[in-house]
């Protein structure tokens, strides 16, 4: 059985003011399916950078990255926008939905592109918003939600075509401790349910809730260790409805 | 679950995602409503010029095809100017020009299919009743007159052979002619003064209506013997010549064999020799369609190119807004492609958003061109058809445009870095 996640030698560098500056220096590393992985590091440590060539938004510039065992150096824009679509779901820190779109429209998105017709897409995506706790928020539009809907609306988006990982960057960033613990509740059931959670964090409460802690300093991995002491986060009633 | 090829998107769903697109590009409508009406106006302006400048060249042409229909269609004029074989006005060739009552008809023995033959002497004349007088242009024929002008008696009756024959003082009014002088009285069997002259009207032409100002019922029909005697005599070069002759054709005879056939004659009556400049000239109704259509296309060319102008400024305030789209939402098409959107659909996106904007723009564009149409057509008098044809092109051309003017715009938004498009703020 192959990785989920493999990089090989990952390397990118950016040229800024005639300097070279290596943003990810030879990072070579596995995650298996069902992993619970939190990628830690200060800004600019690289964590970032390595998280968008692992969800193949990035293109790396030496060495490659592996999906589910499939090589993605030398895939077409469209292929990689396919491999986006049906295996990884992205969650952001400002939410990115969008504006003037309903629930069941924003969560759709994906479908969309991955050539479902009308009634299926609204049915996945409705579906999808009722395991969010969302039931009742189906036709609101982003303005009308709280940031933990929002970010809820934006997990159920990252969820609808069913993918192998769930890619968090900075999840909690803009919301507040009790409703961060909501949306890392959410992470730790979805990850019970199968699913391969990364979270890229800079906050240590956060990374204390994955089952494996990978460090970034200076574009290279310093520290990569289970978390010991796992803090469980309790589901508010409101999420378990 | 693991397959390592791309999920392959079925033609089925091909509609449907235009029909997302759609709905897409009208939320981005109802977003950015004034600017987006704004862009639609220049577009409408464009198409709405586009049309009418369609529809008036269509127009005259079909007034002026009318207007030879109308006076009758299958006929050859017969003028005697020299024919110097090119169009425009006749060079001087220090040949005169000749054509007589007798060339008409030996042309009427010789010529086959001919319908019916009308000599012409026509003058302008000054018309008095007691109380009232106008003037109109008066017409010295013969019975013929009225077969190849499809204008026939319609109250009292039209001139006779006898008439001709006894050079009778007697006229036939076209009805703006005995509208004017007599108004809604019946004037059969008054008489009435021309250039002095009494003469007896002897009935009423049908009405025919004007096309394009020239009114064909402001005319009057004299035997050609008497306007001969009376008006015109002097002026001819010989006691038998005309000034105009029509030769109307049966409706399934070749106008362009009929023509030849009338040149032969008349080259063998004057003798002229190959090379020679005949004294005569013949052109037929089809001839000036022809040419009257060379000009209108000229026209209608001139029109559409000016009015051009605005479609491809209204193209242009498209591509501009687009771009102004694509900068705004930027990072909206990150996200998108990072949940799955290829180049081809953030491409498509963007031109439906275009195309959308240019057939709103368009579809009122052609709703102003049909009603200014209705309108000059019945206020106006000058047809202005926008037809389906004409409807259906600018709608088409309109998209057309929005693909073309939203094609860069919407290839620059395909060709972002999904990442940097993210990054956006």
């Amino acid at each position: 059985m192959h990785p989920l996640v493999e990089t090989r030698n990952l390397v990118k560098t950016y040229e800024l003011g005639g300097e070279t500056i290596h943003a990810v220096n030879d990072v070579s590393l596995t995650i298996e399916q069902g992993e619970y992985v939190a990628i830690m590091g200060a800004s600019g440590s690289g964590k970032s950078t390595f998280m968008n060539m692992v969800g193949c938004l990035d293109v790396p510039s030496e060495g490659t990255v592996l999906i589910d065992g499939i090589p993605t150096e030398h895939m077409s824009s469209d292929d990689l926008a396919a491999l986006r679509n049906r295996k990884i779901g992205f969650v952001f820190q400002q939410f990115n939905l969008l504006a003037r779109t309903t629930s069941i429209d924003n969560v759709a998105v994906p479908l969309i592109y991955a050539g479902l017709d009308t009634a299926t897409r609204r049915e996945r995506a409705t579906a999808k918003l009722i395991d969010m706790g969302l039931g009742d928020r189906l036709l609101n539009t982003p303005a009308k939600l709280s940031g933990g809907q929002q970010q809820r609306v934006a997990i159920a988006r990252a969820l609808v075509t069913d993918p192998l990982i769930l890619l968090a960057d900075e999840p909690t960033g803009a919301l507040d401790t009790r409703t961060s613990e909501d949306i890392m509740a959410i992470f730790e059931e979805l990850n019970a349910s199968g699913i391969t959670v990364i979270v890229v964090t800079h906050e240590n409460e956060i990374a204390e809730h994955a089952k494996r802690r990978i460090e970034f300093r200076d574009g290279k991995v310093i520290e990569d260790h289970p978390v010991l002491n796992r803090i469980i986060a309790s589901p508010r009633e409101e999420v378990e409805a | 679950m693991a397959s390592a090829a791309p999920p392959a998107r079925s033609r089925r769903n091909f509609l449907a995602s235009w029909a997302v697109n759609i709905a897409i590009a009208f939320t981005a409508l109802r977003t950015n409503l004034m600017r987006s009406l704004l862009t639609m106006l220049g577009v409408m302006i464009g198409v709405f010029a586009v049309t009418l400048a369609v529809a008036v060249g269509n127009g005259a042409s079909e007034a002026v095809t009318e207007t030879i229909n109308r006076f009758g269609s299958n006929m050859a004029i017969l003028i005697p100017a020299p024919d110097d074989g090119e169009d425009g006005p006749p060079r001087n060739t220090g040949i005169r020009g000749r054509l007589t009552q007798r060339d008409l008809k030996a042309i009427e023995a010789e010529v086959p299919n001919v319908r019916a033959v009308a000599p012409q002497l026509r003058r302008q004349v000054d018309i008095v009743v007691a109380g009232s007088s106008t003037s109109s242009e008066a017409v010295g024929t013969t019975p013929g007159y009225g077969f190849v002008t499809n204008q026939l008696a319609d109250g009292g009756r039209y001139i006779t052979t006898a008439d001709v024959r006894s050079a009778a003082r007697v006229v036939v009014l076209g009805r703006t002619v005995a509208d004017d002088l007599f108004g809604d009285f019946d004037p059969v069997g008054e008489t009435i003064r021309i250039n002095s002259v009494p003469f007896t009207i002897i009935g009423l032409l049908e009405v025919k209506g004007s096309t394009l100002g020239d009114d064909q019922d402001d005319t009057l029909i004299l035997p050609i013997s008497t306007m001969r005697q009376r008006f015109v005599g002097d002026s001819l070069p010989g006691p038998d010549d005309l000034q105009f002759a029509f030769v109307a054709f049966n409706e399934d005879a070749s106008l362009a064999r009929g023509k030849e056939d009338i040149v032969n004659v008349l080259k063998d009556r004057y003798r002229v020799k190959p090379g020679d400049v005949a004294p005569f000239t013949v052109r037929t109704t089809e001839e000036f369609v022809e040419q009257s259509n060379f000009v209108t296309g000229i026209l209608q060319a001139v029109l559409v190119s000016i009015a051009s102008i605005s479609l491809l400024v209204g193209g242009i305030g498209i591509m501009n807004i687009m771009l102004v789209s694509v900068t705004e939402r930027t990072r909206e098409i990150g996200l998108r492609m990072a949940l799955g959107a290829r180049k081809s659909d953030i491409r498509n996106q963007f031109l439906v958003e275009a195309a959308v904007l240019c057939v709103l723009g368009g579809t009122v564009g052609l709703a102003l061109a049909w009603v200014s149409g209705v309108a000059l057509e019945n206020y106006a008098d000058f047809p202005v058809p926008v037809g389906v044809g004409t409807a259906v092109g600018a709608v088409l051309f309109s998209a057309f445009i929005g693909l073309l003017f939203g094609g860069y715009p919407a290839v620059r938004a395909s060709q972002l870095s999904p990442i940097e498009a993210l990054r956006t703020e």
